[in-house]
């Protein structure tokens, strides 16, 4: 699973094929996001349940009903499962820079790839909220005039970011061709 | 409120009412605009407020509902009215007052606001199509609106409501003529825009390609499924009428108004696209229909992203189909799709369709695309449309079947590809098939469903790679 940057498809994939996400594995050198974004995730998800948990338990307290009891049993089980997916997600999110453009591939349950000239690029974002700042993490977008264009890179160290940034926009100024 | 909020919330608003309008004879074809010169800053045509309430009166009517009628009484009615429009109207000539353009070097400007100033700056290279929109009132007073779409924009940019016909015509023959020399520097220069100075008096009609006779557009849209459920619908009502004792001027009258909403798609197609015309003026289409509002819609054939072909169930019978122009600017930000004027044929036989399809992607033959359907097992995910899917890689295009009642058909050049992605989900997976789709900036791209996964690979690279010199080649 650390290796999964470079080559090999999640063991859990039950087909012995090269991993259904790696097209192209001698030209592409994929990179993996940092893995501190699964702390970033992990500590977005665990909010959430906390709310959820402390409502259903003062619930269950004031009701005494055996249903808030199952309740927050569902909440913590839909937690871990949810944490044994974020981590996994994390690792699987990887994207590479080829001469003409950028690939990014994420997603567990439905993978994606996108392929995404640097010719057709807009506008680069580069937005980092307040958990992914005390993770010193950053997340950099690339917009296309295309809206179903998805060429997102979350999890990444800023020099990183900035430098990914930078590069993507000289090489969009170097060959624009907006539409 | 606020002047922009007024002139916001009253654009979008008439549109659903509008065909509530009584219909009526076209008005005159052109009376003179006022002249001006290029640099002042220009205003509006005078009797644009006056459009802008009588709008507004349309909006209120309908706003207050047939319930607020019976509750109030008509006299009550019309005052509350007569007060809206009124107020509108106000607002609207206060606006008016404010609203201004002019060109300056590539750049349409367009001042408004009173309170909240606005200037836009609206970058003429980056204009996609031109539009000419004279709704009902519009066409009985002379008058046009000028809509131009421009890429990035959420919606439609610099609705210039109302300016005189020849000086909307001129304006647009100005604006299209700088937005083409930019495109002739950059890409292939398109001749037509080029070779289109402004001086050109009164926009020369170019070759005429297709008229659609009005006769098929009625007989097209009474084959929809709306059309079918007219006889229900009256059925319903009549028994209504004849089971209630207590039957309500109020809900006979609710009753008329749902079922008109049901009918509302196919009369609005019929009364858009009534008389349509499809020329090509060297390197630009230029499209004209409508019977009650008419629009006519010019579009630089470089800015075409994509074109679809749709072939109805109902519509087999007559081995009809359909025609889609996708242009970047007409994005998913204009809610209302009447806005999304992405007309290229209503309706037309298959020869007709080549013809134009050829006319607009050269080369692109219909019936010769080279498709392929998934393999055998994609049935597991389509058991009953596998054979109709298909996906092909076409000289200039990238071409994907879909839809088993409703055949669909996208055309997707390759140097308007803007990104290519693949998609596989968990059931895919277990199958080894996965879908690539290829994302155009306007409308929804083409998806070619459940391929298997190494041809999917490389039609994914293919597409990359193709995409690629397409760009290169300009």
């Amino acid at each position: 699973m650390s290796g999964d940057g470079s080559a090999g498809p999640p063991p859990a994939s039950p087909l012995p094929s090269p991993g259904p996400l790696e097209p192209w594995p001698d030209t592409v050198r994929w990179q993996s996001v940092s893995s501190d974004l699964i702390w970033v995730e992990l500590i977005r998800l665990a909010m959430v349940l906390i709310v959820l948990a402390l409502g259903l338990g003062v619930g269950w307290a004031v009701s005494g009903s055996g249903f808030f009891g199952a309740a927050v049993g569902v909440v913590l089980l839909f937690g871990v499962l949810r944490s044994v997916a974020i981590v996994r997600a994390v690792r699987a999110w990887g994207y590479a820079e080829r001469e003409d453009d950028l690939l990014v591939r994420h997603g567990l349950l439905v993978r994606r790839l996108s392929i995404v000239p640097y010719s057709r690029m807009q506008f680069v974002d580069v937005s980092a909220g307040p958990l992914e700042r005390a993770f010193g993490l950053a997340t950099v977008q690339l917009h296309t005039a295309a809206a179903a264009s998805d060429a997102r890179v979350p999890g990444l160290r800023p020099a990183e970011a900035s430098r990914l940034r930078d590069r993507l926009t000289a090489l969009g100024e170097d060959r624009a061709e907006g539409l | 409120m606020s002047d922009p909020a007024a002139r916001g919330t009253e654009r979008p608003g008439p549109a659903p009412a509008e065909p509530g309008v009584p219909p009526g004879t076209t008005g005159p074809g052109t009376v003179p605009g006022p002249a001006g010169g290029p640099e002042p800053r220009q205003r509006l045509h005078p009797l644009s407020p006056a459009l802008h309430g009588a709008k507004s009166l349309v909006v209120v009517i309908a706003g207050l509902s047939w319930s607020t009628l019976s509750r109030v009484g008509f006299g009550w009615f019309a005052v509350m009215a007569a007060v809206l429009a009124l107020g509108a109207t106000v607002l609207a000539v206060v606006s008016w007052y404010h609203t201004g353009y002019h060109v300056v070097g590539r750049e349409l400007r367009v001042y408004e606001g009173l309170i909240w100033r606005r200037t836009r700056a609206i970058p003429l290279e980056r204009l996609q199509a031109v539009e000419v929109v004279r709704p009902l009132l519009a066409q009985l007073t002379g008058l046009a609106e000028l809509r131009l779409e421009v890429v990035g924009g959420g919606k439609t940019e610099a609705p210039l409501a109302y300016l005189g016909v020849a000086e909307a015509a001129a304006l647009r023959q100005r604006l299209l003529a700088l937005a083409g020399r930019v495109t002739a520097g950059t890409s292939a220069p398109p001749p037509g825009l080029a070779a289109d100075p402004a001086g050109t008096p009164a926009a020369p009609p170019g070759r005429p390609l297709h008229a659609v006779a009005n006769n098929d557009l009625l007989v097209s849209q009474l084959l929809t499924p709306q059309a079918f459920m007219i006889p229900f619908g009256v059925a319903f009502v009549v028994a209504q009428f004849l089971s209630e004792d207590s039957w309500s001027f109020v809900a006979v009258a609710s009753t008329l108004t749902a079922m008109a909403g049901v009918l509302l798609q196919p009369v609005r197609r019929v009364l858009d696209d009534w008389n349509f015309r499809l020329a090509r003026d060297e390197g630009t289409l230029r499209i004209r229909n409508g019977l009650l509002e008419t629009r006519a819609q010019t579009v630089p054939l470089d800015r075409v992203q994509a074109v679809g072909v749709t072939w109805p169930l109902l519509w087999r019978v007559k081995g009809w189909l359909r025609l889609r122009l996708e242009v970047a600017g007409y994005s998913a930000g204009e809610a209302d799709e009447r806005n999304r004027p992405d007309r290229l044929l209503p309706v037309g036989d298959l020869a007709t369709g080549e013809a134009i399809v050829a006319e607009v992607l050269p080369g692109v033959r219909l019936e010769a695309l080279p498709l392929s359907p998934p393999p055998e097992r994609a049935r597991w995910l389509n058991p009953l449309s596998r054979q109709v899917l298909g996906a092909g890689l076409d000289a200039r295009v990238f071409a994907v079947r879909s839809g088993l009642l409703t055949r669909q058909v996208a055309l997707v050049p390759y140097a308007r590809i803007q990104s290519v992605r693949v998609v596989q989900g968990p059931a895919q997976r277990r199958l080894r098939l996965a879908t690539v789709h290829a994302d155009t900036a306007g409308g929804a791209g083409a998806a070619a469903r459940d391929r298997d996964v190494t041809e999917a690979w490389v039609l994914a690279a293919e597409l990359t790679a193709r995409a690629r010199a397409a760009r290169r080649a300009g």
